[in-house]
């Protein structure tokens, strides 16, 4: 048995498309590609599969991560080809290589890199500053809902970074780098915390995230 | 266009299940839209997850798109989130494939699978800014409708521009070659009408009229148009050995109704129980060889990568060599984690030790349909089983293994009294001794009760009967919910508005189209849905229209009545169906007609069509 970490793309084409539908996505072309997956010991068999942190609906990926260990003996570039010809347009590996059977990609994913484009309501002045700003708070908090019920939590330490990196009259472009792990929050947290910050110049509803890559130990 | 794509990009943001409208799944057909001379748009008046469900729209989509002159797309009904925001939006119905709205389609085809998705095949092209009347259409595109409830085309004859009988992959080809060769002539719309008219199987409604008789029978279906046939003859794929089958499959994104390989194994079915439709409108049976059938399975397994691969027919066991079948496909691909599913078990030994075989790779469970309570009304419809062999096969099934068993049973059959009813219970208790008697105790067993209430069909041998009233229905109902109440049994029932409702479309006439249309403009759509189902809007639909539901619903007809659909063959002869109705009233069966030949007709309606024929013993 071996375990392959795979990076992989997921474009506009198929942004729609949940993470369990991602999952047998890859099982079904796992078989088209008549590549022995490891199964699950058990009374329920199931192939052993696993992904990074999921993407939220409607968001593109171009740095995700996924690990599948095998049965058979494949090297992680033919591996790469015979998959890359059976998927469904929009969904791409670009980078596979090999990795001890202990070396789990859950503890090993620290943080992610995201573009995030928001649709404003009216032109905002001096954007770069009141950013700045923002970040210079040493807290931001944002109401979670937990089954204890609603509470605070403060999202400041997570957030490693904030920028604009475009600015166009009806849009703004950010990039934004967040820690990733239990209860960490996802760039919509980040998003509603800044527009009520900014007095609500944002439309909310109508964005577009990317997420660029994901940041390996 | 790409502009109408980032529109609904951004309503897809804010709906459940988005994959229900992106189009772009594994094997979905991707052409320059320029590049062809048909688009054709095949529209199914429900969600995608139970549209994609469907052989008959795999099969016509791949078939229209081996074409290089033609380009099919799909359409589901939009949710009613979507819709509403598409509405708010001003987004016309658009393709998955390549977001076109609907009316720059050459025909938008809807398959017509069950009466209660009339309402959305309105509301469809409403939402497309087509005109929901025929008459009221100029230019493109052409409305028109298949499938079984076609068979009946009455209740959709304003909407509907014309309607193919019988099966679509015999007839289809041609429509298109006859409208290509019309759209380079530049003809006139109507002139189209006239053409496809002469193309067997075509029923175009406005060349034909009912006219009634005093107490709203109709007295005759008169054609208004010179050369039209007086009888429109369904189509019968006649070498189903070779007919196209795909070989390739759409995989969709998200979970759908049936998630898995549909390979069709047979068409037809020969156990002639009465009340079934399909079971007469789908003659002659016509099976595909083992070995055709194994090449299909490995095709459909690489290019699909399912892990399940059902063998579709109305009545898979009958299959001749289904045993053999089964455990070669299990042999050949337990290793790759594909399983197999029968649709349908028979009540009998055989398709017990099928399961075993099938438990293999994928746990199953046990589904059987007994139909009625009692040996009496089992014979009334023609339901050749026995109360042994029920018992014997669940039985055998406990032993085996299996805890969790599901009955169908129907209520409201012909003849059906109280105790046939009650006999529900008894054999539902029988089946629980059964299992004590197997394990000692009752752990673990669950008994599932299901009853659906019937409806009489065209083209069955209860053509002509009532429908129990809603009030007999619900007495019934109320006896199951009160005597089926244990720690191991559960009992579903159906809507009885709903079966009711059903049953006045089924065999309604043109009259009652006027009220389906009422009834949508009144807000009704999605009537197979319980929980948007709406019953007071329909009778106020009904009253508006001067319908009277029951007239159609619960009428007994005599054997001289003119029907809506006597203007469509479908191949099964009228005394035959006669014949059946009068042995049901006598409590007497006819035999599968694999063990001889019963006189159906269907042998007789066309040349070339050959019918499963028995070995001679």
């Amino acid at each position: 048995m071996k375990r392959l970490r795979n990076k992989y793309i997921k474009d506009e084409r198929v942004k729609f498309i949940s993470h369990l539908d991602l999952l047998r996505v890859f099982q079904r072309a796992l078989r088209r590609a008549d590549i022995k997956v490891a199964f699950s010991q058990g009374f329920n068999p199931h192939p052993k599969i696993s992904f990074g942190p999921a993407l939220i609906v409607g968001a593109t990926t171009e740095g995700d991560y996924m690990d599948i260990d095998l049965e058979e003996d494949i090297s992680p570039e033919e591996f790469r080809k015979k998959m890359n010809k059976v998927l469904p347009p929009g969904i791409e590996i670009v980078e596979s290589y090999e990795v001890e059977l202990n070396d789990a990609l859950s503890t090993k994913i620290k943080g992610a890199e995201y573009i995030l484009q928001v649709n404003v309501k009216k032109s905002i002045k001096y954007i770069q500053n009141k950013i700045e700003e923002f970040m210079r708070k040493d807290i931001i908090e944002i109401e979670k809902e937990s089954k204890s019920g609603r509470k605070m939590v403060n999202i400041r330490p997570c957030v490693l970074e904030l920028k604009v990196i475009e600015e166009a009259e009806d849009y703004l472009k950010f990039y934004i780098k967040l820690k990733l792990g239990e209860g960490a929050p996802n760039p919509l947290h980040l998003l509603k915390a800044l527009n009520d910050y900014l007095g609500n110049l944002f439309d909310i509803d109508s964005y577009k995230l990317h997420r660029k890559n994901m940041i390996l130990e | 266009m790409n502009n109408l794509k980032d529109k609904i990009d951004a309503l897809l943001m804010k709906v459940s299940k988005p994959t229900r409208y992106t189009g772009g799944e594994l094997n979905s057909s991707i052409k320059n839209p320029e590049e062809v001379k048909v688009r054709f748009a095949f529209a199914f008046p429900d969600v995608y997850e139970v549209g994609m469900s469907h052989l008959g729209l795999r099969i016509l989509y791949h078939l229209l798109n081996k074409r290089e002159d033609v380009y099919c797309e799909r359409v589901f009904a939009p949710w009613l989130d979507m819709e509403k925001l598409m509405r708010e939006n001003d987004i016309p119905l658009f393709s998955l494939e390549t977001k076109t709205p609907l009316d720059k389609f050459d025909f938008i085809g809807f398959t017509l699978q069950y009466e209660l998705s009339y309402t959305n095949v309105i509301n469809m092209l409403n939402l497309a800014g087509i005109p929901i009347l025929s008459r009221d259409r100029k230019g493109l595109p052409f409305v028109i409708a298949g499938g079984p409830c076609a068979y009946n085309p009455a209740p959709l004859s304003d909407v509907i521009d014309f309607f193919v009988m019988g099966e679509g992959e015999e007839v289809i080809n041609e429509i298109i070659d006859a409208y290509i060769d019309w759209k380079k002539r530049g003809g006139e719309r109507e002139e189209f009408l006239q053409i496809v008219s002469q193309i067997k199987g075509v029923y175009v409604p406005k060349y034909y009229i009912e006219v009634y008789n005093q107490d709203g029978t109709i007295k005759e279906i008169r054609t208004i148009k010179k050369g039209v046939p007086e009888k429109v003859k369904k189509r019968i794929v006649k070498d189903f050995e070779n007919v196209y089958h795909p070989e390739e499959q759409i995989v969709p994104f998200m979970d759908i109704v049936h998630d898995r390989i549909m390979l069709e194994i047979f068409r037809g079915c020969t156990r002639g129980c009465r009340f079934c439709q399909a079971g007469m409108i789908y003659r002659p049976v016509r099976e595909k060889s083992k070995e055709k059938i194994l090449d299909l399975a490995d095709k459909l397994i690489k290019s699909t990568g399912y892990e399940e691969i059902s063998l579709t027919s109305l009545s898979t066991c009958d299959y001749s060599q289904i045993e053999d079948l089964v455990k070669k496909l299990i042999e050949k691909y337990k290793d790759k984690g594909v399983g197999v599913s029968i649709p349908s078990t028979r009540v009998d030994a055989v398709s017990i030790n099928l399961l075993k075989e099938i438990q293999k790779v994928r746990k199953t469970g046990l589904t059987l349909a007994p139909e009625a309570g009692t040996q009496r009304l089992r014979d009334v419809i023609n339901k050749g089983i026995t109360e042994e062999d029920i018992l014997e096969a669940t039985k055998e099934a406990f032993s085996a293994g299996w805890t969790n068993v599901k009955l169908y049973f129907m209520i409201g059959l012909p003849t059906e009294m109280m105790e046939d009813v009650e006999g529900i219970v008894d054999l539902a208790y029988k089946i629980v001794d059964n299992y004590k008697e197997v394990k000692g105790n009752v752990k673990n067993l669950k008994v599932t009760i299901s009853t659906s209430t019937f409806v009489p069909k065209p083209f069955t041998p209860f053509q002509w009967t009532a429908q129990d009233s809603i009030k007999d229905i619900m007495e019934k109902q109320d006896l199951l919910k009160k005597k089926l109440k244990s720690k191991v049994l559960k009992y579903n029932w159906h809507n009885p508005y709903m079966s009711f409702l059903e049953a006045v479309i089924s065999r309604g006439d043109r009259k009652v189209g006027k009220a389906i249309i009422k009834a949508w403009e009144k807000g009704c759509k999605f009537d197979g849905w319980e929980e948007y189902f709406n019953y007071d809007k329909w009778e106020k639909a009904f009253k508006e229209a001067g319908v009277n539901p029951h007239f159609y619903a619960n009428r007994e007809r005599s054997l001289e009545e003119v029907f809506p659909w006597d203007v469509i063959d479908v191949g099964v002869d009228k005394r035959y169906l006669i014949r059946e109705y009068k042995k049901s009233q006598e409590g007497r069966i006819t035999p599968d007609c694999r063990l001889y030949c019963t006189g159906c007709g269907v042998k007789d309606f066309d040349e070339g069509v050959v019918c499963f024929e028995a070995p001679q013993k």
